[in-house]
């Protein structure tokens, strides 16, 4: 753990209005590492990611990739930056008036200005990988929810991201799509994606994290290896929340 | 005489004048249309199959001729058949059958919007058809239809300055009379584009007043 | 009776030389409402609050002046007063575009507005600036929603550009009063013509139906 980290966020916090929904919020993370975000809805995960990369605009905080600090005011920057950052939200975000190959393309040909061709066929490539060869003339309206998903991953995969954010990615899928989606997260982690995810799925994040991350109405209560999360931990509101996860979800030892 | 008394002195007292005779159009307009419009979109969803097919001719031609062409056949067209109307009661018939046309399309959504349990349960009370249609579809309809019958007020206030074109010299007239002896097109014409500005401001000012005064509670949000 | 009829089919050929200049009017002003509308509308929802002042401005100046009275400001007064030499044709056009301009804008922006906010963000996370999101994400969607609005607009600035005979546009109304007062047939000349806007009507909006069709997405439902 000697390396330098690839992205460190540092105090981030946002208010809206009179509420604080995220306070002194601080993560770093290095290469080929995935980081997961736990925590009650609406205690600041998806603020926390989307901060990040600054799709919500942090009142105070500092963002650092490779090293370089962000500076959000400057557009041009702002936007390099972002691609070196993949995002996938919770519901998906296609885009509805193009098909799951151009919902790919997209991003190669309008924002990294790859020719017509070479972009098809990386965009066929990465939606192959999320196993949706068949399907990629069809818009996102004629795709279940988990294709969706997958296409979105293999959309932001495509930029050749170093760092992936994963915010809430089968929140919105019915249980028995949820699996395809995780396996694709999991093949990302294998071969060796950096990745900040935040999920309700306990039992994953205990397989594949490197770190746990608990936060609750905006602050970051306890952070560390999942089998001390979310078997042995400190805080006691830790412990009620794995608790109350494990009675909803199930146990997973 | 300076210019801002020759404003002032000459050209705002007739174009005072002028707006007088378009309010005297727009709001006899206005109540006969919306009276029209009530009826007709009523017919075209509770009438028989004639009445139905009668109602929707009337509003296909209404909505589908430009008014000027609606005025025209009034004023110039009629006494081709003897029939022979002043330019003042050619406008307010031509004005009032064309928003009728387009406040009954109006209507005819919102009445066929309401569910049709309303009408089930009424009819369990032992309301009679009619009595129905005027104590519970009507006043939860009208409710829903006033939006766009708001708006089309808001055209009536424009429009009534076509009456110019039938030699009804309202507001627009007025000013266009003045304006050709004077050669002051934009002065007199911004003036009388104020004028327009205040009345279909204050009439969108009001509309929303009455909607708001007529929401019934729970159903704030309803086609907004 | 028969004569009537005589007249008024003499007629026709010169009556269905207006529906060019009718059409021409309509298409010209469309066009000019359609480009400057999505600016306005962009501007509205995106721009600075200075920006969407002014533009609200615009918007309820021209939808709260009648169209003859721009005609006459604009025709008779603003563009002689600043030496521009312009037929009555073009300047009907530009009067016409000027308040389709305003009413689009508004058709536009509430499309926009409809549009889930998500979109704009997935666009922002690929690294795309907003004015690029905004033409290759946001229009296509928008223009999309808003054929129907469209359609009614059109119907609009069609029974809209009758009133340019006022200027001595000399569109089908223009045509039709002219050969009635020489004729006295006014009545069959004036039913004529709003048959003529009727059909007219009605082809643009089947037109505007079927590109409806042709440009929705395909299982996509509002």
């Amino acid at each position: 753990m000697s390396k330098p980290p690839v992205l460190r966020a540092e105090n981030i916090t946002k208010r809206y209005g009179k509420k604080v929904v995220l306070n002194n919020a601080s993560l770093s993370i290095c290469e080929r590492e995935l980081k997961i975000l736990i925590g009650p809805s609406g205690s600041g995960k998806s603020t926390f990611l989307q901060c990040i990369n600054f799709l919500v605009t942090p009142d105070r905080g500092r963002v650092w990739l490779d090293g370089r600090e962000i500076l959000r005011t400057h557009k041009r920057d702002l936007n390099a930056y972002r691609q070196k950052v993949g995002m996938i939200f919770q519901d998906f975000n296609l885009f509805d008036h193009l098909t799951a190959l151009a919902n790919v393309e997209i991003g190669l040909t309008r924002v990294r200005k790859m020719g017509k061709e070479e972009a098809c066929e990386k965009a066929m490539q990465e939606l192959d990988k999320v196993g949706l060869r068949d399907h990629i003339a069809k818009y996102p309206a004629q795709l279940s929810g988990g294709q969706k998903q997958r296409v979105s991953i293999a959309r932001a995969l495509a930029m050749d991201p170093e760092v992936m954010l994963l915010d809430e990615p089968t929140s919105a899928l019915d249980p028995e799509l949820i699996t395809e989606v995780l396996a694709v997260i999991k093949d990302l982690r294998a071969n060796g994606m950096t990745m900040i995810m935040s999920t309700h799925q306990l039992n994953f994040a205990s397989e594949v994290a490197d770190e746990i991350i608990f936060l609750e109405d905006g602050i970051i209560v306890e952070v560390g290896p999942p089998d001390k999360i979310l078997y042995e931990p400190e805080c006691e509101r830790t412990i009620q929340f794995c608790s109350k996860m494990r009675e909803l979800y199930g146990n997973s030892r | 005489m300076g210019e801002m008394d020759f404003i002032q002195n000459e050209v705002l007292p007739s174009l005072f004048e002028g707006l007088g005779t378009s309010i005297l159009l727009i709001i006899p307009s206005a109540v006969f249309g919306l009276v029209i419009g009530v009826a007709i979109g009523v017919f075209r969803v509770f009438g028989n199959p004639l009445t139905e097919k009668l109602a929707s001719t009337y509003v296909a031609i209404f909505r589908g001729f430009p008014l000027v062409v609606q005025l025209f056949i009034w004023y110039f067209g009629l006494p081709h058949l003897g029939i022979y109307f002043s330019p003042y009661t050619a406008s307010i018939i031509g004005f009032s059958l064309c928003s009728g046309a387009y406040h009954s399309e109006y209507v005819r959504g919102a009445l066929l919007s309401i569910k049709r349990g309303q009408l089930l349960a009424a009819q369990a009370l032992g309301f009679t058809r009619t009595g129905t249609i005027v104590s519970v579809i009507l006043p939860q309809a009208l409710r829903r239809a006033l939006p766009g019958c708001g708006n089309e007020l808001i055209y009536l206030i424009k429009y009534s300055s076509l009456a110019y074109m039938i030699t009804c010299i309202e507001l627009t007239g007025k000013g266009k009379i003045i304006a050709s002896e004077t050669f002051k097109f934009t002065e007199i014409f911004m003036i009388i584009g104020i004028f327009y500005l205040v009345m279909t401001t204050i009439a969108g000012r009001l509309l929303q007043y009455v909607e708001f005064r007529l929401e019934i509670p729970g159903f704030e949000h309803y086609g907004a | 009776m028969i004569e009537s009829l005589v007249i008024l089919y003499g007629a026709l050929p010169y009556l269905f030389r207006g529906v060019l200049v009718t059409v021409s009017l309509v298409v010209g002003a469309m066009g000019l409402g359609l480009l400057s509308g999505i600016a306005l509308a962009v501007g509205q929802v995106y721009g600075t609050p200075w920006t969407r002042r002014l533009i609200g401005f615009y918007v309820w100046f021209f939808r709260g002046v009648p169209l003859i009275v721009l005609l006459f400001l604009f025709y008779f007064g603003l563009f002689t007063m600043l030496g521009i030499n312009l037929s009555a044709f073009t300047a009907s056009i530009i009067v016409l575009g000027l308040i389709s301009a305003a009413y689009q804008s508004q058709i536009f922006r509430g499309a926009i507005l409809s549009l889930p906010t998500g979109q704009l963000k997935a666009a922002r996370a690929l690294g795309m600036s907003d004015s690029r999101a905004i033409i290759s994400i946001i229009l296509p969607q928008a223009l999309r929603l808003s054929v129907p609005g469209w359609s009614n607009e059109y119907s609009i600035v069609l029974k809209d550009s009758a009133v340019t005979y006022a200027v001595g546009v000399t569109e089908v109304m223009a045509r039709a009063h002219f050969v009635a007062s020489r004729t006295y047939e006014h009545l069959p000349l004036y039913f004529a013509a709003g048959v003529i806007f009727l059909m007219l009507t009605f082809l643009g909006t089947k037109g505007l139906r079927l590109l409806e069709d042709r440009v929705r997405i395909p299982g996509y439902v509002r």
